[in-house]
């Protein structure tokens, strides 16, 4: 990060999250012991009221043998069942809307979520309470707080806002809550529109986007020939959510932008960020990847190996599973996300919390692996590859299946603008791409470039991959 | 002008008590805790609304 970036962190309160509030410094000063005893104790209580308000889970409880009023933490994670979408989907289908998870009356539903559906297996539908309303702002503004958010900053959020989702009530909810002066702009605006917002304001101190669309915003700017640090001298936090990024990608981000980069990881099942960065930022000092802290007190994390849903060690990578402690409206218990993340116990952390952590900048899906000519390959693998360098704007990826019948995979990519037009140059460039997702995935893939404008602008997640090889298998 | 109460109403039996709250609330807002200022000025908030919305529809010498 530039000298001009780290001075300006220094000098802002927003840097010392546990010295503004004694509530945060107390959950950060508690022994490991301390914050399994709390999570606990809202486990049992939350297990308790569903026994009595859930059949879904009532069943479970029964199927797991054990007393919500005596469980221990050891005891139901070796015995609560696993949930997951398939279970949400057919108890849905079998009592509509909500399910039978639903736990609270239907008539004290105040606001249904559903997930985006981009599985293509079906939406979740979740019913909130009133007091779950709170509790996504809460997990919301919890985040943004630690990451420099403070009453009073002008934000810009980039995701878009109302609809069905999560992320579309809980952060205006949050924003609202912590007493930012808050600009719904995600979904509503062009990205040109929102520059015009942005300089016309002038003072924005938060910008909450997807990864993606951050690169997005980053690009438009550079492309209208506005330096972000210079156009926004006040920025003090780029907060991205929703997809893994190279870590040249981000040092890149904090040097145009002058700023920390900061990270969450949230989803419909945690109602809201399960874990973010803290003032330190998804960038050490040192350079490396950052961790994002999890919120234990109010989600009870496992990170399991999906094959024998174990437990994985500290360093390793796992699927992500979730149990809600405070949500009481179709809370989530022991559900498996299907997310793969890096895990970080709180003792190889270095912070001296009792939080345990995720990497931050490398949350993949175990369900959006590619099987390619018997190679594992991850979108995120590949957008490791491609981002790397400054010179690829954006790019697209297919699968599909000859005409000889070969799994191929054409990689169609669109320059940054300040790539000389030099058919020497760009025809070099390509090739570096081309070993570049070699080394990251040990699949030969065909790049081609494109005009930028052949290519889809994502607003919130990107959907770079088409997986088109039963296209091919036609007789 | 005075409003009228009458506890026995529960209307503004209602507004007594969110009036009570209403001042809790403010002194909840005195906290230098930076992370549940904002919380408590948006409980602060609504009970302000939900006092007004509830306060006695007649006033003395009404």
């Amino acid at each position: 990060m530039s000298v001009d970036a780290q001075s300006r962190i220094a000098t802002t309160g927003p840097d010392r999250p546990f010295a503004e509030s004694a509530r945060l410094a107390r959950l950060a000063a508690m022994t490991r012991g301390e914050l399994e005893a709390l999570q606990l104790r809202k486990l049992r209580r939350q297990l308790a009221r569903l026994q009595r308000s859930s059949t879904y889970y009532a069943r479970r409880i029964e199927q797991a043998r054990i007393d919500p009023e005596t469980v221990t933490l050891d005891a139901f994670r070796d015995a609560f069942p696993f949930s997951n979408k398939t279970d949400f989907l057919a108890d849905q289908t079998g009592h509509p809307p909500f399910g039978q998870r639903l736990g609270i009356p239907r008539e004290e539903v105040a606001l249904v979520n559903m997930t985006g559906g981009t599985s293509g297996q079906g939406q979740e539908i979740y019913g909130r309470s009133q007091r779950d309303i709170h509790t996504q702002g809460y997990l919301h503004a919890l985040p943004w707080y630690m990451a420099g958010l403070r009453p009073g900053d002008i934000a810009f959020n980039c995701v878009p806002a109302g609809g069905l989702t999560t992320g579309g009530w809980g952060p205006g909810e949050g924003l609202r809550i912590i007493g930012a002066t808050a600009f719904h702009v995600g979904g509503t605006l062009s990205t040109d529109a929102k520059i015009d917002l942005m300089q016309r304001i002038g003072e924005v101190n938060f910008i909450y986007a997807s990864t993606n669309y951050l690169h997005t915003l980053t690009e438009a700017l550079l492309r209208r020939g506005l330096e972000p640090k210079r156009a926004f001298p006040t920025m003090r936090t780029l907060f991205i959510a929703a997809e893994g990024y190279p870590l040249e990608w981000a040092q890149r981000i904090q040097a145009l932008w002058g700023c920390r980069l900061q990270e969450g990881y949230g989803s419909t099942q945690c109602a809201g960020f399960g874990a973010s960065t803290c003032a330190d930022g998804a960038v050490t000092d040192s350079g490396g990847r950052g961790l994002m802290h999890l919120f234990e007190w109010e989600t009870l994390f496992e990170v399991v190996d999906p094959a024998t849903l174990r437990p994985v060690a500290s360093g390793e990578v796992g699927e992500l599973v979730v149990t809600n402690l405070s949500i009481e409206g179709s809370p989530v218990i022991r559900f498996r996300t299907g997310d793969a993340a890096r895990f970080v116990a709180c003792r190889d952390t270095g912070f001296g919390r009792p939080w345990h952590a995720i990497e931050c900048g490398t949350i993949g899906r175990f369900d959006d692996m590619m099987k390619i000519r018997g190679n594992n390959v991850w979108p995120s693998a590949v957008d490791a590859a491609i981002f790397a360098g400054r010179d690829i704007a954006e790019y697209v990826g297919r699968v599909y299946t000859s005409e000889e019948g070969k799994t191929e995979v054409e990689v169609r990519v669109a320059f940054a603008d300040h790539v000389p037009a030099d058919p020497a140059v760009r025809q070099r460039l390509l090739e570096d791409v081309r070993a570049a997702i070699k080394n990251k995935t040990n699949v030969w893939m065909t790049v081609v470039a494109v005009e930028r404008s052949e290519l889809p602008e994502f607003t919130y997640k990107a959907r770079r991959w088409k997986d088109e090889r039963q296209k091919g298998y036609r007789l | 002008m005075r409003a009228v109460q009458d506890p026995s109403d529960p209307a503004d039996h209602d507004h007594v008590i969110l009036a009570r709250m209403l001042a809790d609330a403010e002194r909840l807002c005195g906290t230098r805790d930076a992370l549940m200022v904002g919380q408590y000025k948006h409980l602060h908030g609504r009970i302000a609304a939900l006092v007004e919305i509830t306060r006695p529809t007649q006033e003395a010498g009404a």
